[in-house]
């Protein structure tokens, strides 16, 4: 798929910046889930002009609009991103390439903590939000992965080559088929159900599931979500801030070429009404960027 | 720059430095990118006062096993030689300069 510009995340900055871009003649796609976004389940009562909403019927509302507008919206999170000189070539998590001439970062802020007694003491001794920085250091050793979506499909396949048994942990099947496929496919054993703890005391011996199942585990990979946004960032030479946040101008520029952010991912307030207005100011400078290129 | 340290010069390094800060990485975490530049900036902030130093654990793995090291970025601090802390994931420099004050005192 070939398109001037590729936006990260479908949450309202992202669905912003796409119907701003569309709306100013340039070819738009929308990657990410709109489930990932801090509107889905939220009540939204402080946006101007609009009584009490659900969240959810914004974002599906916003994702119609887009499309009316002209933008393709995918519904599905992109596994890596390079840059090709002045293209920039990302993979959707079916094996899709999508090469396009500007990139607008709206992921949002990550929430990549479980939230398991254990997870926090246990870090750096088993615990690791990075299967693949700490993959090495379990080679011969048993491994598990928790996660639900595609990028947690992709480390527990990529962990069958160092460990000894890997398992993967997941309690939605957000997964791209194909990827969930190719995990079980590599030896990956299965386990439907949420993590409850993650048990040991001086290091990871095992983690505990909400139906009563214990792996017993040296390493426990917490992969939720998309790839992170700070790693898809350094990918395209923009290096985050300490708190992953994106630092932008006023024209939601981040200082590298073709590449724009807006929303949470820029920093504070986390609020629906600045993602909006950034969303609209990142769609419209990626859009004149695109077009000073033609 | 903070320098490159293997297998061979380890200890010699713990050994020379009464406070030493070694940076363990590995090319492909994401983290440990951002880690590098800090390190950079501690090594020139702390220069004649302690050795700022990278080692790459993909080829140095004895070392990151000795040290149990099971995640990346990990900072290992050593003042006369002994092991003092370890700091696991991306550290703010401001972390990094507190243990320093700390161990100099």
């Amino acid at each position: 798929m070939d398109a001037d510009i590729l936006v990260i995340g479908c949450g309202p900055a992202g669905i912003q910046a796409a119907i701003h871009a569309s709306r100013k003649k340039a070819s738009v796609v929308v990657a990410g889930k709109q489930s990932a976004s801090a509107l889905s389940g939220a009540l939204i009562e402080n946006y101007m002009g609009v009584p009490a909403t659900d969240g959810d019927l914004l974002l599906s509302t916003g994702a119609t609009q887009a499309r009316e507008a002209g933008a393709t919206v995918t519904g599905m999170n992109i596994l890596s991103i390079r840059r090709d000189g002045d293209v920039f070539e990302a993979v959707l998590e079916d094996g899709e390439p999508v090469r396009s001439k500007a990139v607008v970062f709206a992921t949002g802020i990550s929430r990549r903590k479980l939230g398991v007694p254990g997870e926090k003491e246990l870090f750096g001794k088993g615990v690791s939000y990075c299967a693949v920085c700490d993959c090495n250091f379990y080679k011969g050793r048993r491994a598990v992965i928790v996660g639900n979506d595609s990028e947690a499909a992709v480390s527990a396949e990529m962990m069958t080559s160092y460990a000894s048994e890997t398992s993967w942990v997941f309690w939605e099947e957000e997964a791209d088929p194909s990827l969930i496929s190719r995990a079980k496919d590599a030896g990956v054993s299965m386990h439907r159900s949420r993590p409850v703890s993650i048990d040991g005391s001086d290091k990871v011996e095992s983690i505990t599931l909400e139906d009563g199942t214990v792996i017993p585990t040296d390493g426990v990979f917490i992969e939720l979500g998309a790839k992170s946004a700070a790693d898809l960032a350094m990918d395209v030479d923009v290096m985050p801030e300490m708190d992953d946040s994106i630092k932008v101008d006023q024209g939601c520029f981040t200082g590298v070429p073709g590449v724009y952010a807006c929303g949470d991912v820029t920093g504070k307030p986390w609020q629906m009404a600045r993602a909006v207005g950034q969303g609209c100011v990142a769609g419209t400078s990626a859009a004149d960027f695109v077009k000073g290129l033609r | 720059m903070a320098m490159e340290i293997n297998t061979a010069d380890f200890e010699a390094f713990i050994a020379s430095n009464k406070i030493a800060f070694v940076d363990c990485w590995a090319p492909w975490c994401g983290p440990c990118r951002r880690m590098g530049p800090i390190i950079d900036e501690l090594s020139q902030d702390l220069t004649g006062k302690a050795g700022v130093a990278k080692l790459n654990t993909d080829e140095n793995q004895g070392l990151a096993m000795k040290y149990r090291i099971n995640a990346i970025p990990t900072i290992l601090v050593f003042k006369d030689g002994q092991l003092v802390n370890t700091m696991v994931g991306l550290q703010p420099k401001e972390n990094l300069l507190d243990v320093y004050e700390r161990l100099s005192e």
